[in-house]
């Protein structure tokens, strides 16, 4: 099961097998820190804009795939602020993984991420960043890179099969 | 000079940024009396224009926040984006941006990912990068008792703060910095694991809730 977050309102790519888009559908309200969906209400987000169940659809997929501008390196606002609401996929107890302290899972499910950035003006050292980042979340999350992609235009991601 | 000091926390109330800006401002003060500090909240994805202006009269930036998922909160994502859009209104002021960005996590070196965000985010916007702190174990920088004769847990933040505040203070460029806490890791976690029980207890759950796997109420799974 493949879940696919992506800034693109108009979503072209097409997609194989059983899989959920998330876009910018509507509104969504930013993380604001309040660790409710750890403490209140375990497993989903707090605020309910439609954006709240993220963590859950994380914990049924086997790939997550970023499709979104590449901002500095980041993934876009929208896409960023889908992630940062979705940090309930894991538990907030800590382990120590590859020596650093990272949290523990909170599903038995291992994700392999992927990550398709686009932008006319990606810089070397953004895409190094994008690299970094996409590798810091697979240890996070407790699963493993797939790929990472860079496309000078939203029209060149058409010619990929998701 | 003038210096703004950005909160770029999501919360407006009491964090990990504020503390962190608050010591920072301090020692600033203490070496240069004739520093100028200016506040900005940077708490929504929207830089006010009131807040834009004030910016724009200043000299050093530096942005605080908490790292999020690698990265930096998704609404300061937005106002970098927005400050690059209107740079033509700033960039003439000849500055410097530092960053100094908190983790929850005890290793200070996980905040590197978002301290580059914040220099190419200076390469698009052609401004100076001046280097920035990753901090560890940002999560009870606030409920930390404070540091006295440099010791305490804080002692280490504090005494990278003041090195930070010699740089900005010389509008210098300095090598990103990592530090934690003073505070075993070991004792760090357990204290974390402890104040969720506390909270999870106090909102009605049991401790066995923190593990909860609810079923999805909004489907959109499609083949």
């Amino acid at each position: 099961m493949k879940l696919i977050i992506t800034d693109l309102k108009e979503f072209q790519i097409p997609v194989t097998g059983i899989h959920k888009i998330i876009r910018p559908q509507r509104a969504i309200h930013p993380c604001i820190g309040c660790f409710g969906c750890w403490v209140k209400t375990p497993g989903s987000c707090v605020i309910a804009d439609g954006y709240e169940q993220t963590g859950i659809d994380m914990g049924q997929c086997t790939e997550l795939i970023y499709v979104s501008r590449c901002c500095y390196g980041s993934l876009s606002p929208f896409v960023k602020n889908v992630q940062d609401r979705a940090i309930s996929y894991i538990h907030p107890d800590f382990v120590l993984r590859k020596g650093e302290m990272h949290h523990k899972r909170r599903y038995d499910n291992v994700i392999s991420l992927s990550a398709y950035l686009y932008g006319e003006d990606i810089t070397d050292a953004e895409k190094e960043t994008a690299r970094k980042i996409l590798a810091a979340n697979a240890d996070n999350y407790d699963g493993v890179v797939k790929e990472i992609r860079f496309f000078k235009t939203e029209q060149e991601l058409e010619g990929l099969m998701l | 000079m003038k210096i703004a000091l950005i909160n770029g926390s999501p919360k407006v109330g009491n964090s990990s940024s504020r503390w962190l800006l608050s010591e920072l401002k301090t020692f600033l003060v203490q070496k240069e009396q004739t520093t100028e500090i200016i506040e900005i909240e940077m708490h929504t994805p929207v830089v006010a224009e009131q807040d834009m202006e004030a910016l724009c009269g200043a000299q050093v930036w530096v942005f605080a926040c908490p790292l999020y998922v690698d990265g930096i909160p998704s609404h300061l994502l937005s106002c970098l984006i927005q400050l690059e859009q209107e740079k033509r209104r700033w960039q003439n002021r000849g500055s410097r941006s530092y960053g100094i960005v908190n983790c929850g996590f005890y290793e200070g070196i996980q905040a590197e990912t978002a301290l580059e965000l914040f220099n190419n985010w200076c390469a698009k916007a052609e401004a100076c990068w001046g280097g920035g702190l990753g901090v560890g174990g940002g999560g009870g920088l606030s409920q930390m008792p404070d540091t006295k004769n440099g010791q305490g847990p804080k002692a280490p933040i504090r005494s990278a703060l003041l090195e930070m505040a010699d740089q900005i203070v010389a509008c210098g460029e300095m090598e990103n910095m990592y530090q934690s806490v003073a505070f075993p890791r070991s004792f760090y976690k357990m204290a974390a694991q402890m104040g969720w029980r506390k909270m999870i207890k106090a909102n009605g759950k049991k401790v066995k809730d923190l593990g909860a796997r609810p079923e999805s109420r909004i489907c959109g799974w499609e083949k």
